[in-house]
């Protein structure tokens, strides 16, 4: 939990908010490190990870006063949009949880690490897909999305628009990757693109992943 | 219309980054020397071409990086 010096505050109240009162933001820390959180009132930044508990039981007044200021920890602060959900009671959860996506694509998205028993899936229109090897690994650069929101695509054309799939054949073949730990990966927003809205959660897995770790494909409903 | 790259193609693109979930945005060489671009490759193995360029052969398949 940080206070926000005067600059970031400043760079913060020229962003717009994720809902009433508070920011969903990626803070640059002096080492470099990309970290996400919640900033309250543009002043108050606690990060993802920390519990929340606090606000129970004191004021926003007493948890400013208790609060370390950012200055020595973080250099620059950016606005995360979050195109899930304008509940801001969905919205911390899901924070707490890490499923705040940058609202960027994948590609442009830092590369991070997969967390241990991180499960995604693959959605494509075809029964063999090439970028699955025999031995059960994604070569580099192939795209997933989380397990999370491939529950948000029942069927393969609601797979086609969510994640903005060219191919109009319904993408029905659902194969399930299971990385290994500390796999490189980037979290990223599909954007709209060949008429389709996008707004799905999408990944790449940077350099593939490790033999045995994708299975499959399991076939849902085209429509 | 759709059609089947050559095997060299298919393992050229698997070698290279998806654009997106199962697909690949190209630009194609062929033979005659006309170009193609921001062609659509799906799973590595087909593309998306007009119609009269279908039976042409493919010269060259390059990753559209932008």
């Amino acid at each position: 939990m940080l206070k926000l010096n005067l600059t970031l505050q400043c760079l913060l109240l020229n962003q717009h908010e994720s809902g009433m009162g508070y920011q969903i933001v990626e803070a640059t820390t002096f080492d470099n490190k990309i970290k996400r959180g919640i900033a309250y009132n543009a002043e108050l930044l606690l990060f993802e990870e920390e519990p929340r508990r606090m606000f129970r039981t004191a004021t926003f007044a007493q948890l400013l006063n208790e609060a370390k200021i950012s200055t020595e920890e973080i250099r620059s602060l950016q606005v995360v949009t979050n195109t899930a959900s304008a509940s801001p009671a969905f919205v911390l959860r899901e924070a707490a949880s890490s499923y705040v996506r940058k609202a960027m694509p994948a590609k442009d998205a830092p590369i991070e690490k997969t967390k241990e028993k991180e499960v995604f899936k693959r959605f494509t229109a075809y029964e063999k897909d090439n970028r699955i090897t025999s031995d059960g690994k994604l070569l580099p650069g192939t795209y997933a999305t989380t397990e999370e929101d491939a529950k948000k695509a029942p069927t393969g054309k609601a797979a086609v628009a969510r994640y903005a799939l060219p191919n109009p054949k319904p993408a029905s073949n659902v194969w399930t990757i299971k990385p290994w730990k500390d796999t490189l990966i980037q979290y990223g927003i599909v954007e709209p693109a060949n008429d389709q809205p996008g707004g799905g959660v999408e990944v790449i897995f940077t350099k593939g992943t490790n033999p045995g770790t994708v299975t499959g494909p399991e076939k849902i409903p085209d429509e | 219309m759709r059609v089947k790259l050559a095997k060299r193609w298919t393992k050229r693109l698997l070698q290279l980054p998806e654009t997106g979930m199962g697909y690949q945005r190209v630009d194609l060489r062929l033979a005659g020397g006309r170009e193609i671009k921001n062609v659509l490759a799906f799973n590595a193995e087909e593309v998306e071409l007009p119609d009269e360029c279908a039976d042409i052969q493919i010269e060259d398949v390059q990753l559209r990086t932008a």
